[in-house]
């Protein structure tokens, strides 16, 4: 199976309706079970062939110990298939080991790039509701997590059950009696086992929660500690997390005290020296009894102490397997949040008027973010969005270029609504300038280039001239190619004008400024409002402002509370009677005495 | 490995001792299996005779030995788990203590993301090494010693073949073990660097989305994914063989005593049972070193975390005075102050004095070292040179208590706990009656706050405090500093632009915050600019310009310019027309 036919098999499968209980595990690993197939029965053969070296020690055992002249021939032909069986099941085992890994490794790519895939169209809220840490925990450690499910797992469990059944068969064509007492270790090391992992899903619950509590605590410790420092309360956070780390360490031993017997007796009974004493014993029964010949009693002294180890190998990986089904729950999770649906047939819009109709917007299905708002933006006029947090203002600037699709109504540009438009033309439609500027680490000219990466040099310092950050651009270590983060060490205000290049060069008819005028480097601010000047100039402009004093040109200005449009006009409109507006304005005066 | 874990827990200890006492346990399991399976050779020999009592004997020895093993395995189950909880406990402390005595300054965002870890799953992976992984790692070491002197006791000749090979076994394993150490190197990188990408992904999203990367991927993230295949796709072909290798050395080891063994016995000149028992016995010893082979992954999880925790440990404390020094009153001043961070001068030979109960404002480009002065007032940071006092008293010789009770910090960066509203204010002063609490929370109007919340005063804010708005946590902080009435008021006020409403709503709660307090403010508002006893104009470290608004006016330097581009600034409008911001006329409102 090629790769890109791993890849669209996953995104298929993440598709289909996931079981609502179980493991995701199977669905994930589904694309690789050609793969697997293939590398557990070169595991098995491996396996089988692994006892064979075993087997010959104790039939040359048997060739020597026979009455009459030893037969030597015999001896150095079995002598020499063990040697080969040896060597056999090494090749085996390296190439199903090798088969597996490779596919984790593509496995694992695929796996991230199709969840970076998927990211990429869901709609923007998703990233809103965690943090950037958790996406890195699925996309990186919770991948990595799978690698002992791919890379181990279903081999082992081939090896685990062939290897004691190999020994097996041959067992009972030795002796059936002296076969069933060689099970006694392992049929006694699963009961014991059982008792150890009695109520062990409770258990596991309980302390992955006493983790928990010390995970948050050591966070609010570490993230809050110069709050309690300041506070003098440094000694109480500090108590808490000790606590809880010590409550989590009371718990781990609490379950582990009464395992340890059960642990013992268990690895007591697997181990090889438990095995040898019971067979030795039963089998010094039998043969003195004259019920066995003593030379029977070979193949199981020296097959039987390993027995057991196979499946011991098994109980050690059951929490790696734990751990790994709980990571592709996660992954899986990821694959599975449904995207922003993109239109079959898309459609070119004719011109550049946006038109809110009846648009309402919820993020949860129940509290409306924003409701019936009908607004038109003519091109080239200046809409300004006004009003207090949590009104509603930034979320109806980012319905327009589809952050997110509406609940209600629709948004139109050039009479076509957002949502049947392609992605890519819509961003050529649909320019946008926050507030909290981010660079992203690449280089300058990359950064500014970020909507048209084909765009020439001279275009992207055209910008930049634009923006006002040439000459600061060139001062750096090396010029454009020097790397936001890295080298490029910008203040906020010559990040903020980074930016605006950025918007130039995409050069949109519409613009969406959310907070851009208010400023993350307050002392640079007049070069900004330059820049952003600069940029503006005849565009289509969707601005939200906190600073009433920038706006009062605006050719509407929407006042919104509670998602609702409650006022609309001009400035002098809106001042002229007693309103939400007038409120706002008045205590902005108070605000910035010379502003 | 084992030498570092030792280290961390010094013998004088009792745990330590446990430790040690675990590994000679672990070592004993080994040794009774050598033993356990050399018996083997009288009782075969005695059994191939037909001299069953003597086999009894035998069996009898055995039997003793197993009961020994059970009980040492009983015993060295028991301590590892001890040890791993006190080790667990022990380090739980260190770790606690030793972020308590860390300057401040020390906590950057990359070293809280870490030390999270570091402090919950860091200390899990340690207590696996007692816990789980000292006895493959024992094993690995001791079995093969003892097979090979059990050997010795019998058959010289195949010992001495069995001996050759085990360091030739070493050695392949040492080599593997290099070629993965090279590879690692690669691979963390890759790891490192297609993290920091997945981070920037989640984070930029929103700029990625508004240029048009929906539809067309990030290169920057694909390129990191691909050479994180790339590196794990070389590793494998580089450290494979070295695996490999290793295995293949010990099943030719096995190999050629199967072979030279049985060439012995066609010979007559080692018995059948001695051969079969010391094949057996091989077999024992090729077991162990595959399997700590294989543990080669957790071992260095858990090595990593050890350590990151003996670097964090040596990072030197900030000192701690023992003096019992008040101030003298609330004046704060700097004596020719030098601070450096990572040897970039951030602070060059500042000396001013903040008289009690007056207002100095700090202003200056990003960079100028604003924001480092405040810091190192509440000692976020000793200064590298000079002093900073208060009240006459040099801050490095007050108490952190007696220092943190003269100051409340208002900073940008405010960190809310996840509890309620009202126990994020409690924080301030936690011996305070609820109607204090009350009145502070309204002299801060976060009772709006808390009306609008649907639990009310109930509400919990969310991890950092992350459920109420940048405006509504700086309330809230704003309430805490009030309710704590402590007579120097350190405020970083917030470039952010609230809405009108918020705005004022601060600006009000600031006023009852800092009335008659010395305050010392990193000022960005024209208005509180303006309203100080005494500002500083900060440009690389240096006090480039002082005195009072008017003053500096008047001076007609740096600060004059800086005022003018200022108020330009504030009257600038957003219209499509205007190509350029306006320059003349200072706006009316």
């Amino acid at each position: 199976m090629t790769t890109a036919e791993v890849a669209s098999e996953l995104l298929a499968n993440a598709e289909q309706e996931a079981p609502p209980s179980g493991s995701q595990v199977g669905r994930l690993v589904a694309p690789l079970r050609r793969t697997i197939a293939v590398a557990s029965v070169l595991q098995a053969v491996s396996s089988a062939l692994g006892v064979m070296p075993f087997i010959a020690v104790a039939e040359i055992g048997r060739v020597l110990l026979a009455d009459g002249p030893t037969d030597e021939g015999r001896a150095w032909l079995i002598a020499g298939l063990g040697a080969g069986a040896m060597l056999l099941q090494f090749i085996f085992k390296m190439a199903s080991g090798a088969i597996t890994h490779f596919a984790d490794v593509d496995f694992q790519f695929y796996l991230r790039r199709s969840m970076a895939t998927q990211l990429s169209t869901v709609p923007l809220g998703w990233f809103n509701d965690r943090n950037s840490g958790a996406v890195k925990k699925a996309l990186e450690d919770d991948v990595s997590t799978l690698h002992h499910i791919v890379g181990h797992s279903y081999t082992n469990m081939v090896g685990a059950v062939v290897t004691p059944l190999t020994a097996l068969i041959y067992f009972f064509i030795v002796d059936w009696r002296m076969a069933l007492v060689a099970l006694i270790p392992i049929v006694g090391g699963i009961v014991l086992y059982a008792f150890m992992y009695r109520g062990f899903g409770e258990k596991m619950v309980a302390y992955d929660q006493a983790l928990e509590d010390v995970n948050s605590s050591s966070v609010a410790f570490v993230q809050g500690i110069a709050v309690v420092k300041t506070y003098g309360q440094a000694r109480r956070s500090y108590r808490q997390f000790v606590e809880h780390a010590n409550r989590f360490v009371d718990y781990f031993w609490e379950w582990v005290r009464v395992q340890i017997p059960w642990i013992s007796a268990g690895n007591t009974v697997m181990s090889p020296i438990f095995a040898m004493v019971v067979i030795v014993a039963v089998g010094l029964g039998l043969t003195a009894s004259g019920t066995i010949e003593a030379i029977d009693l070979l193949p199981f002294i020296i097959l039987g102490p390993s027995l057991a180890a196979a499946f011991l190998t098994l109980s050690f990986a059951q929490n790696d397997l734990m751990l790994a089904q709980r990571a592709a729950d996660r992954v899986a999770a990821v694959l599975d949040t449904p995207s922003l649906p993109e239109a079959e047939q898309p459609r070119t819009p004719d011109g550049t008027r946006v038109t809110f109709e009846g648009v309402g917007f919820s993020y949860d299905g129940t509290n409306e973010a924003v409701r019936e708002v009908d607004l038109t933006l003519e091109p080239g006029t200046v809409t300004a969005l006004v009003g207090p947090s949590g009104s509603g203002k930034s979320t109806l600037a980012r319905l327009l270029p589809r952050f997110w699709d509406t609940t209600q109504g629709r948004i139109t540009i050039g009479g076509v609504p957002v949502n049947e438009i392609a992605s890519d033309e819509l961003y050529r439609s649909v320019g946008l300038v926050f507030q909290d500027v981010q660079l992203l680490r690449m280089s300058i000219r990359d950064n500014i280039a970020l909507a048209r990466p084909d765009a020439s040099f001279d275009d992207v310092e055209r910008a930049a001239r634009t923006a006002q950050i040439h000459e600061r651009i060139i001062e750096l270590p090396r010029g454009y190619d020097s790397v936001a983060g890295e080298d490029a060490l910008l203040s906020g205000g010559e990040a903020q004008r980074v930016s605006i290049a950025r918007a130039v060069l995409a050069d949109t008819p519409i613009l969406v400024l959310d907070e851009a005028t208010a400023f993350a480097d307050p002392e640079a601010e007049a070069s900004i409002q330059d820049a952003l000047s600069e940029l503006i100039a005849g565009r289509t402009l969707l601005v939200i402002a906190h600073r009433l004093h920038t706006i009062v040109g605006a050719d509407q200005i929407c006042v919104l509370d509670a998602g609702r449009i409650v006022e609309r006009g001009t400035h002098q409109e809106l001042l002229a009677h007693e309103g939400v507006y007038r409120r706002l304005w008045e205590a902005s005066q108070v605000g910035e005495v010379v502003g | 490995m084992i030498f570092q874990l030792l280290q961390l827990l010094p013998a004088s200890l009792p745990h330590g001792r446990r430790l040690r006492a675990n590994i000679l346990g672990l070592a004993l399991e080994s040794i009774l299996t050598g033993v356990g399976f050399a018996l083997l050779v009288p009782l075969l020999r005695a059994t191939f005779d037909g001299d069953f009592d003597t086999a009894w004997i035998w069996l009898g020895a055995m039997v003793g030995v197993l009961a020994a093993y059970g009980i040492v395995r009983w015993i060295t189950q028991m301590l590892g788990f001890i040890s791993a909880i006190n080790l667990g406990r022990g380090l739980f402390e260190r770790l606690g203590d030793k972020i308590a005595q860390l300057p401040l300054g020390w906590f950057d965002a990359t070293r809280v993301g870490s030390l999270g870890r570091l402090t919950s799953q860091g200390v899990i992976d340690v207590m696996g090494v007692p816990a789980h992984l000292l006895r493959p790692v024992v094993n690995a070491f001791v079995t093969p010693v003892t097979v090979i002197i059990v050997m010795f006791a019998f058959d010289w000749r195949l010992a001495l073949a069995a001996a050759i090979t085990a360091p030739l076994a070493w050695l392949v394993y040492q080599w593997s073990a290099d070629l993965v150490q090279r590879t690692d190197h690669r691979m963390d990188d890759a790891k490192v660097d297609a993290s920091n990408r997945v981070v920037e992904f989640a984070q930029t999203q929103a700029v990625l989305r508004g240029f048009g990367y929906a539809t067309r991927s990030f290169k920057q993230l694909d390129d990191a994914l691909q050479e994180q295949r790339d590196a794990g796709r070389s590793q494998l072909l580089i450290a494979a063989p070295g695996l490999a290798g290793f295995v293949l050395v010990v099943q030719i080891a096995f190999t050629i005593l199967l072979l030279f063994g049985l060439n012995l016995a066609l010979g007559g000149s080692i018995e059948v049972a001695e051969l079969l028992a010391m094949l057996v016995l091989a077999a024992r010893y090729v077991d162990p070193m595959i399997e700590a082979a294989d543990l080669g992954g957790a071992l260095r999880i858990s090595r990593n975390s050890l350590g990151r925790m003996e670097t964090l440990f040596a990072t030197p404390p900030l000192p701690e005075s023992e003096s019992s020094r008040q101030p003298a009153d609330a004046t704060v001043s700097f004596e020719a102050v030098e601070f450096a961070y990572e040897e970039h001068t951030v602070v060059d030979q500042i000396s001013f004095t903040a008289p009690e109960r007056t207002m100095t404002a700090i202003v200056g480009p990003s960079g100028a070292g604003k924001t480092t002065i405040l810091r190192l007032i509440a000692r976020f940071w000793d200064a590298s040179a000079g002093a900073v006092r208060i009240g006459g008293v040099d801050v490095r010789d007050l108490s952190t208590e007696v220092l943190m009770r003269q100051i409340s910090v208002v900073f940008q960066d405010v960190y809310l706990f996840d509890g309620t509203i009202e126990e994020n204010i409690r924080l301030g002063r936690p011996d305070a009656t609820d109607a204090e609490v009350r009145a502070a929370a309204t002299l801060a109007r976060v009772d709006e706050i808390a009306e609008r919340l649907p639990e009310g005063w109930e509400a919990r804010v969310g991890e950092g405090g992350a459920r109420l708005s940048g405006g509504e946590r700086q309330r809230v902080s704003i309430a805490r500093a009030i309710l704590k009435d402590a007579p120097i008021v350190l405020l970083d006020e917030a470039t952010a632009a609230l809405d009108p409403i918020n705005e004022r709503a601060v600006q009000q709660a600031l006023r009852e915050l800092t009335h008659n307090k010395t305050l010392i403010v990193v000022a960005h508002r024209l208005q509180t600019v303006q309203a100080a006893d005494q500002i500083l104009v900060l440009d690389q470290g240096q006090i480039a310009e002082r005195g009072s608004h008017a003053e500096l006016q008047e001076l007609d330097g740096r600060y004059a310019s800086f005022w003018r581009e200022r108020v330009r600034a504030a009257g600038w409008r957003v219209t499509a027309e205007q190509p350029r911001a306006t320059t003349d006329k200072v706006p009316a409102d």
